[in-house]
């Protein structure tokens, strides 16, 4: 689905690259949580994935992306708008309309999709990431949080193959956070939609990724299944990355021989772990 | 002048009438007031303003706006006196035609800015946006570049609040008169135009990934069809031009 490789960029005027020798394979409905210290990468990979580099912020470009097949080289911003939806970190910039009704409208209404269609996504969306209540609110008005799920309901009702989110709970509670991750857990698997997500939450991405890369210093670290990168806890800690404290509670358990190696990357899967210890 | 712009939610029959309509209304009252001559039918067209901002359910917001524009009104005003020097000397350097001339280019700069103001605040941009490119066959980049203008106002308002606090949790005291206050905000220009700039990039680039090139003259979602009050505003327009011209 996302095929990224030998991937080094440069922005114009910088003397140090911000992607270097980065590969990675993301399959059709995986879910991807990339994760790593500040100016490690992230948001560049993302750009890169959704064509916003090469197409608007120049630089020295080696390597490939692919999307869906299709170099991003070559295809326009708006035909990778097609596959690709964006959720940017700045959300005070992507909303581009006074009301949040207009600005889930904006994006059906470039596609052109039927007046039945658009109705239809437009309350659909809206429930599904909790803002009914705020449809005919301005902008304006909202609260960080509340802007943060307004750019989530517009790419969504987008219904894209793939989303690229780019810390998309910064502003967020961690209750909210949780049900942003829980929805797009849920797309990805009940309609097979791939997400890449940059996040700093490592809970969250352990609990709702199923893939994590982690980078550092432009250089893609580990790549692989949640509980495989996270086996890299020491090293991961020198990057600059905090494994959830579950994963360090298991360790120890393991260390001190009362388990053989399972590690647990949830509340709900260590408080069984543990259960399971104290019963012998 | 914060939040004057912004679109207030509402359901009066201004609000219902065609975005175009009200856009013309406001063109129109603004076309009159330049057209105009005579005091009284200027001081007429700011009690029409006045009145349409009340039949907007928006009386408090126009009462604000106006008093914005009172003060703007009265620098103009002050310095048509100092610098007209026709007519029959009334005291110090006060002309009667120069007191004339100025009030009337006063009122006629309040009554011309309040209809556009009062119409942004009764219209949702993007309404206003669609209804121009599906009725007025105006191109779609040139439509959301208005509406964007406008969307960015409030924003920018809010940007430059937030560097004030900035600069003012640091000891920069913004306390005091007109004077000390734009001699404080000039060095907060240049901050502020990188930091507009680049958000209006972000944007650029946010609109293009949802499609912003697709977009077509049918592909709105909603319609604005000519609505019962559409038609008397319409005669009205038509009414107030002329009048504006005669007098």
């Amino acid at each position: 689905m996302i095929s990224v490789k030998d991937l080094t960029f440069v922005y114009e005027g910088a003397r140090k690259a911000a992607l270097s020798g980065v590969s990675m394979e993301i399959r059709q409905g995986g879910f991807v949580g990339v994760i790593g210290p500040s100016g490690a990468g992230k948001t560049t990979l993302l750009s890169c994935m959704n064509g916003i580099i090469p197409h608007h912020f120049k630089g020295d470009y080696y390597g490939s992306v692919k999307i869906c097949g299709k170099d991003t080289f070559d295809c326009s911003l708006t035909e990778l708008s097609l596959v690709a939806g964006t959720v940017f970190q700045d959300v005070d910039g992507m909303l581009i309309n006074a009301t949040v009704e207009d600005e889930v409208l904006y994006g059906l209404e470039n596609f052109g999709l039927p007046k039945a269609e658009i109705a239809a996504r437009l309350e659909e969306v809206l429930e599904e990431v909790g803002i009914a209540g705020l449809r005919r609110r301005s902008i304006s008005t909202l609260s960080g949080g509340q802007k943060q799920k307004v750019a989530i309901a517009a790419v969504l009702a987008l219904r894209p193959q793939i989303l690229l989110l780019d810390e998309p709970t910064g502003e967020l509670d961690p209750a909210s956070s949780r049900l942003v991750f829980s929805l797009l857990k849920r797309l990805n698997r009940e309609r097979g939609i791939t997400v890449v997500a940059v996040e700093q939450k490592i809970m969250l991405l352990s609990e709702f990724a199923s893939e994590l890369a982690v980078m550092s210093e432009g250089r893609l670290e580990f790549f692989g299944p949640v509980r495989e990168v996270l086996r890299h806890s020491e090293e991961l800690e020198k990057i600059g990355v905090n494994c959830p404290r579950v994963v360090a509670l298991s360790r120890e358990l393991e260390k001190r021989g009362l388990t053989a190696g399972t590690l647990c990357v949830s509340v709900d899967e260590a408080e069984a772990e543990v259960r399971r210890v104290l019963e012998g | 002048m914060k939040g004057l712009l912004e679109y207030t939610e509402g359901n009066t029959f201004i609000h219902r009438m065609n975005p175009l309509v009200k856009l013309l209304l406001a063109l129109c009252v603004c076309a009159a007031a330049f057209a105009s001559d005579s005091l009284a039918f200027l001081a007429a067209l700011l009690a029409i303003d006045l009145a349409l901002g009340a039949a907007g359910g928006v009386f408090g917001k126009a009462l604000r706006l106006l008093a914005g524009l009172l003060k703007a009104g009265l620098l103009l005003f002050v310095l048509q006196l100092l610098f007209f020097r026709e007519g029959r000397p009334l005291f110090l350097f006060v002309t009667d035609e120069g007191a004339l001339t100025a009030a009337k280019l006063a009122l006629r700069f309040i009554a011309a800015c309040m209809p556009l103001a009062l119409m942004l605040g009764l219209t949702r941009t993007g309404d206003l946006t669609n209804a121009l490119v599906k009725t007025a066959h105006v191109p779609y980049k040139y439509a959301f570049t208005l509406s964007a203008a406008i969307r960015f106002i409030p924003l920018f308002m809010s940007e430059m609040e937030g560097v004030m606090e900035a600069q003012a949790s640091r000891g920069v005291d913004f306390d005091g008169g007109p004077l000390k206050k734009i001699r404080l905000a000039l060095p907060l220009c240049v901050p502020l135009l990188m930091i507009s700039v680049r958000k209006i990039d972000g944007s650029a680039v946010a609109a293009e990934a949802r499609g912003f090139n697709l977009r077509g003259r049918a592909s709105g979602y909603k319609d604005y069809p000519l609505g019962t009050a559409d038609l008397p505003a319409a005669a009205l327009c038509a009414a107030l031009v002329a009048l504006g011209i005669i007098t």
